[in-house]
């Protein structure tokens, strides 16, 4: 009890609203935040200018990681799901991975230690700009009334039964995508935030009461695990949101429900 | 509108998102897919085709390579086939002829060792001949030396050789 006593957890507002270095009380605030997403979207440019200017025959190094991630997004997500068609849409599937990789990885940056996706000011953007483009492709590819047609009736339903699943259609693509979108990616790497700062809480209260020092490397041992662990849940997310980007895109190109 | 955004920038609540947040996200985002696809994206794209194109390009040189490689050892396989096949006609002939050359050396050979024999029995026939000649003078000149030893008186020797041959004509005869 006098362990649970010394741990000093901050309160939620604390760890997820920071204060604004700059332009405070305005609505273009600069906090901790956007810095990481603009140092991301900095970053991701680097890293492709670097690659694509090094032109090796043989990667090595910064062009090694861009041209790895650039042929897993080509063959295993736009080749895969899209087909040849999608290819065009490679720059954009590429830096929205590489944009909330970097955002997400921020999480375990030292100093950092807050990625910028675990706000919802940073996913939900993202999300409507997949759904504002799922939608206009498909208004261009098929048509505005044939896109509509085909999102929200099923084939092959009988007519009683659309009554019922027309609405429920309606809800799911152009309502719930977005939101499924922006808060699953919000919600992993917010809990993976939350994860970090209890086990950092819980392992300096530790430190601090000499007497619990053989139950240190507890805490300390699942903070290092469960660091190794949100590395990986950033590049799974990222992977999460751009493969459902990519079938949501795929889907309003082909027109099949 | 702007109150809107000053509202949310103030937001109490945590998960709420923040006005700035979203701005300059939305701001970084669209900045980001501006010079990517602009700027940053067409040369690894050109360098990842470039690339695919060279290894194809390299992988049907290889195939080629391959192919070529194995017509030649095809075709290496046929000449020293052939080259085989023509040794083995060219012994066969040179063995022929070998045998025909000794045959005929063998031939010739005993051609000219028949002529040499008879050769030196024609010589050694000639040679008896001179030497039963002489030996016909001497045993003429002996026995008429003897005869006139016996008769103690010269004898005309040209009158006793028709005498002398006719005996030693019969002698020989006898002798056969």
């Amino acid at each position: 009890m006098s362990i649970l006593g010394a741990v000093n957890f901050p309160p939620i507002g604390e760890v997820l609203n920071w204060k604004p270095f700059f332009l405070g009380g305005s609505a273009l605030a600069f906090n901790k935040v956007t810095l990481t997403a603009v140092l991301a979207t900095a970053i991701t440019f680097i890293l492709f200018y670097t690659a694509g200017k090094k032109k090796a025959l043989v990667p090595t190094g910064v062009q090694n990681v861009v041209e790895a991630g650039v042929d897993f997004i080509t063959n295993s997500i736009v080749l895969d799901i899209m087909g040849p068609d999608g290819l065009v849409w490679l720059p954009y599937l590429c830096g929205l991975f590489f944009f909330i990789l970097i955002n997400n990885l921020f999480e375990v940056i030292p100093v950092f230690q807050m990625p910028a996706t675990a706000r919802m000011g940073v996913t939900l953007p993202l999300a409507i700009t997949v759904w504002v483009t799922f939608i206009v492709v498909g208004i261009k590819k098929q048509g505005f009334a044939s896109y509509f047609k085909h999102s929200v009736v099923p084939s092959g339903v009988p007519g009683a039964l659309l009554i019922l699943l027309v609405p429920l259609e309606i809800l799911s693509t152009f309502f719930v995508r977005p939101f499924a979108l922006a808060i699953r990616l919000f919600g992993n790497m917010l809990a993976g935030h939350l994860l970090l700062i209890t086990f950092a809480a819980l392992s300096e209260a530790m430190f601090a009461k000499s007497i619990s020092l053989v139950l240190l490397p507890l805490p300390f041992a699942m903070l290092t695990v469960l660091t190794g662990y949100e590395i990986f849940v950033s590049a799974l997310q990222a992977f999460i949101f751009t493969i459902l980007t990519a079938v949501y895109i795929g889907e309003s190109m082909a027109g099949s429900h | 509108m702007v109150s809107i955004l000053l509202a949310a920038s103030q937001s109490s609540n945590p998960i709420l998102p923040a006005s700035g947040e979203i701005i300059w996200s939305v701001l970084s985002f669209f900045v980001l897919m501006a010079i990517l696809a602009k700027v940053a994206f067409p040369p690894i794209s050109k360098m990842l085709k470039d690339r695919s194109e060279k290894i194809r390009g390299d992988i049907e040189a290889a195939e080629r390579a391959r192919n070529e490689a194995e017509l030649d050892r095809a075709k290496a396989e046929a000449q020293l086939a052939e080259a085989r096949h023509e040794s083995t006609r060219l012994i066969d002939e040179a063995r022929k002829t070998a045998e025909v050359i000794k045959a005929d050396l063998v031939k010739r050979a005993e051609g000219e060792v028949a002529e040499m024999r008879q050769r030196a029995e024609e010589a050694l026939e000639a040679e008896r001949q001179r030497l039963v000649f002489e030996l016909r003078g001497d045993i003429a000149d002996l026995a008429l030396e003897l005869a006139e030893k016996i008769l103690q008186s010269q004898l005309d020797r040209s009158s006793f050789d028709p005498l002398i041959a006719s005996f030693l004509a019969e002698s020989e005869a006898s002798s056969k």
